[in-house]
């Protein structure tokens, strides 16, 4: 008998149980609880009449290093992490969005630097930007950028990467992290193409074409 | 103490009887303890536990049970204290006593309920923390500052509402504004005891990013989420909304097995006041339910969809059964105060209570159909789809709008007929202000069918932003300008027909207790729904479930485990009622043979009662 059936026989019996209380039972509280029951079983009767869809998780999604074997397999990674552990998209949209609570980060990687991204993420207070893309004055957000590498969110130095390569091919650029790099990192340190970046280092975000202006 | 006394030595004395028994209950003991045991032998995995199980109830169901009435009680804990207040206030500035003596009753309803209400809440907290570790430890270490404040204001309730309670008697007179006072301080500590651990529950499913910073400025940017606010907006109303209800239901149960007179024509009262609150508080409920649904729409579209069109989406159609059987209830309830307590009226009435109930029926019927229709395969082909040609226009979202929004004006005209029935109005604008109210009041419903009308041929954007918005605005405004037009009328009105008390019908009594068992219902349902629309996440987005129970279960087992919880309960309701008022059987059976005090049972001036019979406070 499978768990609907068995359901709606439980559901019959009380209905059924606060009937015959209604009928036969003269003591008023307790034609009260028959009624109560008889509600309760038929509502419970509708709901099990209505179409049945249990909401099953998805597969637990693993960074498994060893399934990695082009960058394209990076980006794949990072794109699971920039919707989940990253907890990226709970602030940035990719794409304009009138709910996102931080910077649209549509083409991002195609405008910065992976070491420059790299440093925004664990570096997040080093420089602050200002978002000219609106009218009026530069737009400021109301969350705060997190330190990406530690809690509560603590993304290791390969899943870094991975994220750096999603926001690559999501901006149709070519993704420049090498898979041997991150093979050979230890999740805690950085492949060793990749240099903190600094102001001077960032030279090709040009304020006058980017929409993103550098705050003193 | 002598009778616990005289069991020991009966127990003690008869150890022949005794000692089988100790070994029953040493191996019950035993038994209880025998997964404490094994966890303390696990202690060096204690840190990697993730979750605990109870084997054969399983950890989800049993937390769901306990959370839900932890969650029932509280919403009537502090859902009371908001109308005790206001009945109080009411009986002091009018200086009448049975606005007094009601507030207290319903002061001696929250007492009894409060030390349950807290009981449950320990035990959800031992159950959550042993059940559910990592999931614990990441909300506490994020909010931890805000456990201490919920302490703090838990302790100031609970001594606010002793010295409330206790010194009822004692602060009337010259010392009732500072008992008024305790009042409004114990209404302060109770929304701040909701709102805090409302952020607990709706950062699980709205989180924040929370950057680096001090532990208070962590947790207070984790409380800060997008729906904290909707939510404690939608459960300060709802609070209301529950206390009312079940008041009314206290009240008909109690009318239901009154013996006498008085009994019957109190707890007619206290009945109708009890629904008067619950549908004062659930005309505007339904619009902070909108606000709450745009937030989640804003913060997530994809959990905004999973909630309206996705594995959910059938809820809702139950959502509506049960608001449109508590909108019929309420009305239903009206009509029968309007017919059986102002004598001679019925006839009166009887086109435009006919007249309301089909309206309200055929937006009921409007609601409840689905987007999408159960079909065989050979009907879905004859239909083109699981779209009706025709019914499929009632399944969107501006239907739905259009016609909550006319059975909330439908209501609210029922309560405007009751009130002003039996009586005439003697003011000389109020020929000219009557016909300002019938124009406006069609109009308003004109103006509401047109523009759900009108959204089916617009963006969804736009509908939804500004149609849906102005439909709601155009009946608070509605609302707003009739409450107090009707109060002037009434100010100066004659009373043709006194209210008669407690010659309302039996059934009366069972659609007070069938208006809160829909409440209760509709809690638990809309608690699934919260819950649910996180799907297999403890935190969305953030904190993945990896349990066995990280699916969400279908309608039906929900639907059965709803009703289980609705049982129990009222059961539970039941129980504190007895005993609350056990003292005051004592105190009757004490009494008998001495003159009652009806006083208290006059009708109350919006009830169309005359505001002279009630007894004067000193």
């Amino acid at each position: 008998m499978s768990e609907v059936a068995l359901l709606q026989i439980i559901g019959l019996c009380v209905v059924g149980m606060g009937i015959v209380i209604l009928l036969f039972i003269k003591g008023m509280f307790l034609r009260v609880i028959g009624f109560v029951a008889m509600v309760l079983g038929t509502f419970s009767l509708i709901a099990l009449s209505v179409p049945q869809m249990a909401s099953l998780p998805p597969a637990v999604e693993t960074f498994d290093l060893a399934s990695v074997k082009s960058p394209d397999d990076l980006a794949s990674i990072g794109q699971k992490i920039f919707f989940s552990k990253g907890q990226c998209a709970l602030c940035h949209s990719i794409g304009p969005s009138e709910s996102a609570r931080c910077p649209d980060l549509n083409g991002v990687g195609a405008k910065l630097a992976p070491d420059f991204i790299y440093e925004s993420l664990t570096q997040p207070q080093a420089y602050i930007y200002l978002d000219f893309r609106h009218e009026g004055l530069p737009k400021e957000y109301p969350a705060r950028m997190p330190y990406i590498n530690k809690d509560p969110i603590g993304l290791t130095n390969q899943e870094i990467y991975s994220v750096i390569a999603f926001l690559q091919k999501m901006s149709g650029e070519p993704i420049s992290i090498k898979v041997e790099d991150i093979m050979n990192a230890d999740g805690e340190s950085k492949p060793k193409d990749l240099k903190v970046a600094s102001l001077e280092q960032s030279s090709h975000v040009n304020p006058q074409e980017s929409d993103v202006h550098i705050q003193e | 103490m002598k009778s616990q006394g005289q069991w020991l030595c009966k127990g003690f004395s008869d150890s022949s009887r005794w000692i089988p028994s100790f070994m029953k209950w040493s191996a019950f003991l035993a038994l209880l303890l025998f997964p404490v045991m094994a966890w303390a032998g696990g202690a060096t995995q204690a840190m990697s536990v993730e979750y605990r199980d109870i084997p054969g109830i399983g950890s989800r169901n049993i937390v769901w049970v306990v959370a839900q009435q932890h969650l029932l009680l509280a919403g009537f804990v502090l859902g009371v204290p908001i109308f005790a207040w206001v009945c109080e206030l009411v009986g002091w500035k009018t200086k009448e006593a049975r606005y007094d003596k009601l507030a207290k009753e319903f002061t001696k309803l929250l007492t009894s309920a409060y030390a349950t209400t807290a009981l449950f809440g320990g035990i959800l907290l031992f159950l959550l923390i042993g059940l559910y570790p990592k999931l614990m430890a990441y909300l506490t270490d994020m909010f931890f500052p805000s456990f201490l404040v919920y302490c703090l204001l838990f302790l100031a309730e609970t001594a606010t509402l002793y010295m409330y309670w206790y010194g009822w008697d004692y602060m009337q007179g010259n010392k009732k504004a500072f008992h008024l006072f305790l009042g409004f301080l114990l209404n302060l500590f109770a929304i701040g005891i909701m709102i805090v651990p409302n952020s607990w529950a709706t950062f699980q499913a709205s989180p924040v990013v929370v950057a680096d910073g001090t532990a208070w400025e962590r947790a207070w940017a984790a409380m800060q989420n997008p729906t904290w606010w909707p939510v404690n907006i939608h459960r300060l109303i709802a609070n209301v909304v529950l206390g009312g209800f079940i008041v009314g239901a206290y009240a008909g149960v109690r009318y239901l097995l009154a013996v006498s007179r008085e009994e019957r024509e109190h707890y007619d009262w206290m009945g109708y006041v009890g629904n008067f609150i619950g549908v004062f508080g659930m005309l505007p409920l339904p619009f902070a339910g909108y606000w709450l649904m745009r937030e989640i729409y804003q913060y997530n579209q994809q959990m905004g969809i999973t909630l309206m069109g996705g594995f959910l989406a059938w809820l809702f159609i139950l959502q509506a059964m049960l608001i449109g059987v508590l909108f019929l209830g309420a009305n239903y309830y009206f009509w029968m105060g309007i017919t059986h307590r102002i004598p001679g009226s019925e006839g009166q009435y009887r086109k435009p209570v006919m007249a309301m109930l089909i309206v309200l029926l055929l937006c009921l019927g409007v609601w409840m159909t689905p987007h999408s229709l159960v079909a065989s395969l050979e009907e879905a082909r004859k239909m083109g789809g699981t779209h009706h040609p025709l019914l499929g226009v009632f399944g969107v979202m501006s239907a739905k709008m259009t016609v909550s929004n006319l059975m909330i004006l439908v209501t609210f005209m029922s309560f405007i007929m009751y009130w002003r029935a039996g009586k005439v109005e003697t003011a000389g604008w109020a020929k000219a202000a009557k016909a300002i109210m019938g124009a406006l009041l069609v109009l308003a419903g004109i103006a509401v069918v047109v523009l759900g009308v009108w959204g089916y041929f617009v963006p969804a954007i736009i509908r939804i932003n500004y149609f849906s918005v102005a439909q709601v605005l155009i009946v608070l405004f509605i609302m707003i300008t009739f409450t107090p037009l009707t109060a002037l009328l009434m100010k100066s009105a004659k009373t043709t027909t006194e209210m008669v008390w407690g010659k309302m019908p039996i059934r009366a009594g069972y659609s007070l207790v069938l208006n809160a068992v829909m409440v209760i219902l509709l809690m638990s349902l809309m608690g699934y729904a919260r819950s649910s629309s996180r799907v297999h996440w403890h935190i969305y987005g953030v904190m993945r479930d990896t349990s066995e129970y990280a699916y969400s279960p279908a309608l039906g087992y929900a639907a059965a485990f709803m009703s289980l919880n609705t049982f129990v309960f009222c059961l539970l309701v039941a129980f504190i009622f007895w005993v609350a008022t056990l003292g005051d059987k004592a105190k009757a059976k004490a009494n008998e043979g001495k003159p009652l005090d009806i006083a208290g049972h006059a009708a109350p001036a919006m009830a169309g009662g005359s505001p002279a019979a009630g007894e004067k406070l000193e």
